[in-house]
């Protein structure tokens, strides 16, 4: 009889890197819904061209470098649906396909993989794109449902526009009935616009236990208070552009964020108080992508001062 | 009511009531070995000494082997019988241990026992003595001998002994049937304890999964101010020794200190039965209630002899139910693997664990996804991810004075919960087994 010897644990929890992915894929499921229903099938195209091409790049490399296959751990066609959710819906599809191949290797694949990326994949792949093409990639088209107010206030004849930070920069107040910018009646990517559904999302992933609360409570509230300091109304500030998405779905990124409830704090009121930087004092009428990819930058930092009291120690060291 | 607890921790198998349906219901019975094979170093400190040689017959609680050293215990014949081998075997440490093997002859004869006296009228002075004297070591798990445990350096003054009933660890309920079927042994027990070292209260913890042992126990205690039963939550580690300190009186061991230091001896409770089975009754540590579980035919809590073989264990349970891939002593979390089936039970296995060859088997490790999971899993506030990165890179000074890896006790929590299944655990018992090597080769 030849028996197994290691030391224990001898049992391992069920919970595995698929099934965390596969709880962020639920979650994501209202926003993708919602988007399409709202931007039509032209976003249910972006969406699935940039996930199809998030797999395909992750499954090629790997091919290529003679790697173990990862596509079952779900982590690319989270990146890949994270990515698609954060473009307009008018993008051209071999921007969207070109987006997610960069996110996939250059970002993820040649830092080592899953885990071993120092920004968020998807995150990146916006900002190549917005840098790239600035013009397509700020022109929103609007909701194919947009209804009441919100009508008048774009224009009935307009086909794209800006999203309500445009105006809000250039010191025009509009005014959006707060279920509009709830339900997503207002111009945006095909993931931000609909809060409610990134909230049922948010409320999934506190409830499984995905994330913990800390990032998104302290970068929604730190864009909140900043905004208001600044004078600006606190609730367009974050109900009108991509902070809800960012704060939920990018900046949780385990891989991307800080290790301790501490740096998670530190991360999260970072994120926050960059995107206010941005909104007031840089080019763009949007910060979330850059704010974020910002932060994932000074993580390791963040997670080398970071260090909790050992027990029975008095003091622990850095 | 509030329970007690402590910060981190895990919930291990929590959707099959951690392992313990098996058994939970399982009155504790008695086994008699044919042979039993008793290693000399099943207690933490010297070996012991055999004094006994083939071909002698032997007693049931004869002394078979003296105390070696200060923290040395004897050991006791836990069969009647023929010595048959003194010999060195590999059991379950890597290098061989001094074992003694004798083959029950079936008659039970014992050697004439000398109590000290009851609970009440035991002469307080002899209490320690009379513990070293029957051979009683840490219970639990640890086998730290419990007469070094009572009596701490005279600088420390130690007000609270706390009996250790959480039994967090999966499968097993051997403290679990002790303290249903036999609580009075266990408050008499802790009473003794508290008489030797002249300490005026006693908190017993148990965890909330087990509502059978807090009534039993409750009873026992009833009309005693002196002794407290608190109401644990369950999660693992919550028994623990430092865990189960911070979660009943909120207090720290100090690092590299004792459990004396935070003022309180934390002693099992089938240590506690035994101290007042060598007290009351004279008998010294010769048996165990062990769990024995998992896939074999009968689970069951057993009494069983000490040196009892694994394969004689299994057998007293039907057998094997399927074709065994790992058996361990222990839980499913610390348990310690048996090279082979002739490893026997010592005096610290509460369980002993079959699992067939797909449970045996452990998943290889995935890239990690800095989940942090494993930081708030950790009861001693470790940083097992980063313990682990400077595990892979070697840096074992970083692992020493940075990120204080002998803090770690190894309680595999964070490994369990791992969702890629990186060996923490095992890289950290490596990690210290390696500072302690080279810090004694300086």
């Amino acid at each position: 009889m030849k028996l197994h010897v290691s030391t224990g644990p001898h049992v391992l929890t069920r919970e595995v890197t698929q099934t965390l992915m596969l709880d962020v894929l639920i979650a994501l499921a209202p926003t993708t819904v919602a988007g399409v229903y709202l931007f039509g099938l032209r976003a249910a195209w972006v969406i699935c061209v940039s996930v199809i091409a998030a797999m395909i790049s992750e499954y090629v490399w790997q091919k290529l470098m003679k790697q173990k296959a990862s596509i079952k751990d779900l982590s690319a066609i989270v990146t890949g649906l994270i990515l698609g959710l954060n473009l307009p819906s008018g993008v051209p599809l071999w921007m969207a396909a070109l987006a997610s191949a960069i996110a996939i290797i250059l970002v993820k694949q040649l830092f080592g993989g899953i885990g071993n990326n120092f920004m968020n994949p998807a995150m990146f792949g916006r900002a190549f794109l917005l840098a790239s093409w600035p013009a397509r990639m700020t022109s929103f088209f609007l909701p194919e449902r947009l209804l009441g107010n919100s009508q008048a206030a774009f224009g009935v004849d307009m086909i794209s526009g800006a999203t309500p930070l445009v105006p809000q920069k250039l010191g025009i107040t509009l005014d959006i009935p707060l279920s509009d910018l709830l339900l997503g009646n207002i111009p945006g990517s095909i993931g931000e616009v609909c809060k409610i559904a990134i909230l049922i999302g948010l409320v999934y992933m506190l409830v499984v236990k995905v994330i913990s609360w800390h990032i998104p409570v302290f970068f929604v509230g730190s864009v909140a208070l900043l905004s208001w300091l600044l004078g600006n109304d606190p609730l367009i500030a974050i109900l009108s552009g991509g902070v809800l998405f960012g704060a939920v779905f990018m900046a949780t990124d385990y891989a991307t964020n800080p290790m301790q409830k501490i740096g998670h704090i530190i991360f999260g009121i970072g994120c926050g108080t960059m995107v206010v930087v941005i909104r007031k004092w840089g080019n763009y009428p949007e910060g979330v992508t850059y704010a974020i990819l910002f932060m994932n930058c000074l993580t390791p930092l963040i997670d080398r001062l970071s260090s909790r009291r050992v027990y029975g120690m008095v003091k622990n060291h850095v | 009511m509030s329970k007690f607890s402590f910060r981190g921790g895990i919930h291990p198998l929590h959707d099959t009531h951690e392992g313990k349906d098996l058994t939970r219901n399982k009155p504790v019975r008695a086994y008699a070995s044919k042979i039993v094979t008793i290693p000399m170093d099943m207690h933490i400190g010297a070996p012991s000494n055999p004094i006994v040689k083939k071909g002698e017959q032997v007693l049931l609680g004869q002394v078979i082997a003296e105390a070696v050293g200060g923290i040395g215990i004897p050991v006791h014949a836990s069969v009647s019988g023929t010595v048959t081998d003194v010999s060195a075997k590999i059991m379950m440490r890597k290098v061989p241990s001094m074992c003694i093997t004798i083959e029950n002859n079936g008659l039970d004869e014992w050697i004439p026992l000398n109590p000290l006296g009851s609970v009440e009228s035991a002469d307080s002075t002899k209490i320690i003595q009379a513990i070293k004297a029957a051979g009683i070591c840490g219970m639990g798990g640890a086998c730290f001998p419990t007469h070094i445990k009572m009596s701490p350096p005279p600088d420390k003054q130690v007000d609270i002994i706390i009996l250790n009933g959480a039994e967090c660890e999966t499968y097993l309920t051997a403290d679990f049937r002790l303290m249903l079927e036999q609580p009075q042994k266990v408050v008499d027990g802790l009473r003794i304890a508290m008489r030797a070292m002249n300490v005026k209260r006693g908190l017993i913890g148990i965890e909330d999964n087990k509502p059978e042992a807090i009534d039993a126990i409750k009873k026992a205690a009833a009309g005693r101010d002196d002794i407290e039963v608190c109401t644990l939550k369950t999660k693992y580690p919550q028994g623990g020794e430092k865990q189960l300190i911070k979660a009943l009186i909120n207090k720290e061991v100090p690092a590299g200190g004792l459990p004396a230091d935070a003022g309180a001896v934390v002693l099992n409770v089938a240590t506690a039965a035994a101290i007042r089975d060598a007290v009351v009754e004279g008998m010294p540590l010769i048996n165990r209630i062990t769990t024995v579980t998992g896939k074999v035919k009968e689970p069951d809590n057993l009494l069983l002899p000490i040196g009892t073989l694994v394969n004689e264990a299994v057998e007293a349970c039907g057998g094997y139910s399927q074709e065994p891939g790992k058996i361990f002593f222990g839980g499913s979390m610390t348990g310690i693997c048996a090279p082979n089936e002739e490893a026997s039970v010592t005096k610290a296995n509460n369980g002993l664990v079959v699992f067939n060859e797909k449970e045996a088997i452990i998943p290889p490790e995935d890239n990690c996804i800095r989940c942090s999971r494993c930081i708030y899993a950790c009861p001693v506030y470790l940083n097992p991810y980063a313990m682990k990165k400077a595990f892979d890179m070697d840096k074992m000074d970083v692992l020493e004075n940075k990120l204080n890896v002998k803090e770690c006790i190894l309680c595999g929590a964070c490994s369990y919960i791992c969702p890629s299944h990186q060996y923490l655990t095992p890289a950290f018992k490596d990690a210290k087994d390696i500072i302690a090597a080279r810090r004694v080769s300086k």
